[in-house]
């Protein structure tokens, strides 16, 4: 495992961020921007879900927005795995990243659970959904706290 | 239930914004004590490069953490993974953390094989 690391910081890729003072803060900044884009589209959607803005439309304004949501989610993935691979091994040893590992993978299951809760019940489930968007809000803010802790531990 | 739902959502939020005020770390010199430090030792390990330039040395058994400035800074200071090797001595000059049992300090200016590495220019103890 630790070879394993250390292998993906002599990726070219990785040696190349590590060096350069304009891509770094440049993929840095578009991480930035994917997670904003993600907390925002999630806290509008699961708001909506819990019965905010009820003049809108639920599943336009959800579907929308869940889509939106994706596509900042694997921007996020894309950037943040580029940041990693610049100290991975040193990432990889950190409680708090681990920890926001384990929020992400959380709030992955948590989406799956939604899913499949509107797909058995067709759309409108108040009660659990509800439960579910609230989580959602609460486990996406966690990962939003864990990841800027990495920069400070 | 959803105005509760929404009301704990804040209430944690604002509780793990509490919880996180007291951290900052290589950022800045609020987290270091006003007068200046000096490290010798051995280096122990090199890292020029994003996010955060730092080195750890190893002095008389004591492991430190001597944070730097920002890489491109450092590198422009002319202190790059180059000139300097694991274990080689070197002399840190800076400050240290606030936090006494903390081995740590960022430093402004480095000394390694016989040449001076002014990081931070503006804050080296005066001549």
């Amino acid at each position: 495992m630790t070879e394993f690391f250390a292998g993906i910081e002599q990726l070219a890729l990785a040696r190349w961020l590590k060096g350069s003072f304009i891509a770094y803060p440049i993929v840095n900044a578009l991480h930035i921007m994917s997670i904003g884009a993600l907390l925002t589209s999630v806290m509008l959607m699961d708001l909506r879900i819990c019965g905010a803005f009820r003049s809108l439309p639920q599943a336009a304004f959800v579907a929308l927005l869940r889509h939106i949501a994706l596509v900042a989610f694997a921007g996020a993935l894309v950037t943040g795995s580029l940041l990693f691979s610049v100290k991975a091994s040193t990432y990889a040893a950190m409680p708090v990243f681990l920890a926001k590992m384990a929020l992400i993978l959380l709030a992955g299951m948590n989406f799956l659970a939604f899913t499949r809760l509107r797909r058995a019940t067709g759309g409108d489930a108040p009660a659990r959904g509800t439960t579910l968007a609230v989580l959602s809000m609460l486990l996406w803010t966690s990962v939003l706290f864990a990841g800027r802790f990495i920069g400070f531990l | 239930m959803q105005f509760k739902a929404m009301r704990s959502v804040a209430l944690t939020a604002a509780m793990m914004l509490a919880a996180g005020t007291p951290a900052y770390a290589h950022h800045g010199w609020s987290w270091t004590q006003d007068g200046f430090f000096e490290l010798r030792g051995k280096i122990t390990a090199i890292y020029i490069g994003n996010p955060h330039a730092t080195l750890d040395v190893d002095a008389e058994g004591e492991a430190w953490r001597v944070e730097m400035a920002p890489p491109s800074r450092t590198i422009a200071a002319g202190f790059t993974e180059e000139v300097a090797k694991v274990g080689d001595e070197v002399t840190a000059i800076g400050n240290r953390s606030l936090e006494a049992s903390e081995k740590r300090m960022k430093a402004v200016r480095l000394i390694v094989n016989g040449k001076t590495y002014d990081v931070y220019p503006d804050r080296v103890p005066p001549a």
